[in-house]
């Protein structure tokens, strides 16, 4: 598994004795190509299109935040995993609703089990959450019903409300109401925060299969955007970001010290930033036992073999089941 | 795998195996390399070291852990390049 970088110096990265060096005006790093597999920029970086070019030669996905840690855009290499048989497949079962359907319910059914995988966690440590968890167990039958990709949003968009509001509840810190765009609280600010870092994860998974990642079946795909990294998302959302930002607000890794709070708007500092990625980088890099792989795989892995899983479907292989943490 | 090479090679050629292996490896210090490999580019790594050097007079020592969490790193002084994520 690649290695992933976060840049948030201010420097220049440049090629040089064919790999990487970030230089900053004190220090020189040489950083090993043949092992990056992205790099995250949040500081102010200058590189020309020599660097550019080598890096994606080595099909390196570069990704871009502004000052406040808003996402800017990628940089995706040209794609080198092409599969024109597979891109028909995917077309064609975005085509057909009833296809569509198939793929899009699964993706939902899986998020609400591990989002309730999440809240019974916490329930059995004597947290009280069995409202929010009956409320989703019940809004659950109604995906089954669910006719059209738009009715499946809004059930999903209620089972997250419920989600959310057993976030104060577990860390303690106040959230009256989901708020994006921009976020007005710690909690919010940390789910924007996280979202956006894992949409660019997963799209970086993506980009190394043949999947094409504009054509989605839950979210619309719409145009200037990657919406099938929106799909995958869904499911792994309550099993990585979220417990990153139980585990750092409950242990006191990042406290109120760390936002910047000014009418309305909530950043997170830099090094809460760093924080935050710290303990999420440990989160995808962390393995479990697979069922059936038996053989240990990251958290990271495990999106890309989801990735796998929707493809094997799409061929008409296997059925699709959507990804359940069991432990 | 994760791997710690050590070198001791002739003068005209170091500068070349020092560029080659800061392709795949954090260079931790003078002649010490260490870092995550795959099993294929641990073998473009051995194979491309075995280019570089003369067999009669270098030589370069390898490590091999299939984790890295058995193994304790310490270090006395001061870590010249401490490997991070974070830049």
């Amino acid at each position: 598994m690649g290695r992933t970088i976060y840049i948030f110096n201010s420097g220049r990265l440049r090629r040089k004795d064919n790999t990487l060096y970030f230089e900053t005006e004190e220090s020189k790093k040489p950083l090993p190509v043949e092992n990056i597999e992205s790099i995250y920029f949040f500081g102010e970086v200058d590189l020309n299109t020599k660097a550019v070019n080598f890096l994606a030669q080595n099909n390196i996905t570069l990704h871009f935040f502004n000052y406040y840690g808003f996402y800017t855009g990628s940089f995706m290499p040209r794609d080198y995993l092409n599969s024109g048989f597979l891109l028909v497949k995917q077309v064609e079962h975005y085509l057909d609703l009833e296809k569509r359907m198939t793929i899009a319910r699964e993706i939902v059914e899986a998020a609400s089990d591990n989002i309730l995988r999440n809240l019974n966690y916490y329930k059995n440590r004597g947290y009280r959450v069995e409202s929010e968890i009956s409320g989703i167990e019940s809004l659950k039958q109604e995906i089954k019903r669910a006719k059209d990709p738009e009715e499946l949003m809004a059930i999903e968009g209620n089972i997250r409300q419920y989600y959310y509001r057993a976030f104060p509840l577990i860390t303690g810190y106040e959230m009256e109401k989901r708020v994006k765009r921009p976020p007005d609280n710690i909690l919010n600010t940390l789910i924007s925060f996280g979202n956006t870092v894992f949409y660019t994860t997963v799209l970086a998974q993506i980009y190394h299969t043949q999947l094409n990642p504009t054509i989605s079946y839950l979210h619309e795909p719409g145009q200037r955007r990657f919406s099938l990294a929106l799909d995958l998302s869904e499911i792994f959302k309550p099993i990585i970001v979220d417990r990153v930002i139980f585990t750092v607000l409950n242990r006191n890794i990042i406290t109120e010290d760390d936002f910047e709070i000014e009418e309305g708007y909530c950043f997170l500092k830099e090094k809460g930033k760093k924080a935050f990625l710290q303990e999420y980088e440990e989160k995808l890099r962390s393995t479990i036992e697979h069922r059936n792989l038996k053989r240990h795989v990251s958290y990271q892995n495990l999106i890309k073999l989801e990735a796998y899983r929707l493809i094997k479907y799409l061929i008409g292989d296997e059925n699709y089941r959507g990804f359940r943490a069991w432990w | 795998m994760y791997v710690i090479i050590v070198y001791d090679i002739g003068e005209k050629r170091v500068a070349k195996a020092c560029k080659f292996l800061r392709k795949y490896l954090n260079w931790v210090q003078n002649s010490v390399f260490e870092g995550n490999l795959t099993e294929s580019q641990f073998e473009k790594v051995k194979y491309g070291l075995k280019k570089l050097i003369c067999e009669e007079e270098d030589a370069v020592l390898y490590y091999v852990f299939s984790t890295p969490k058995w193994v304790e790193r310490g270090i006395l002084g001061k870590e010249k390049n401490p490997i991070s994520d974070f830049l």
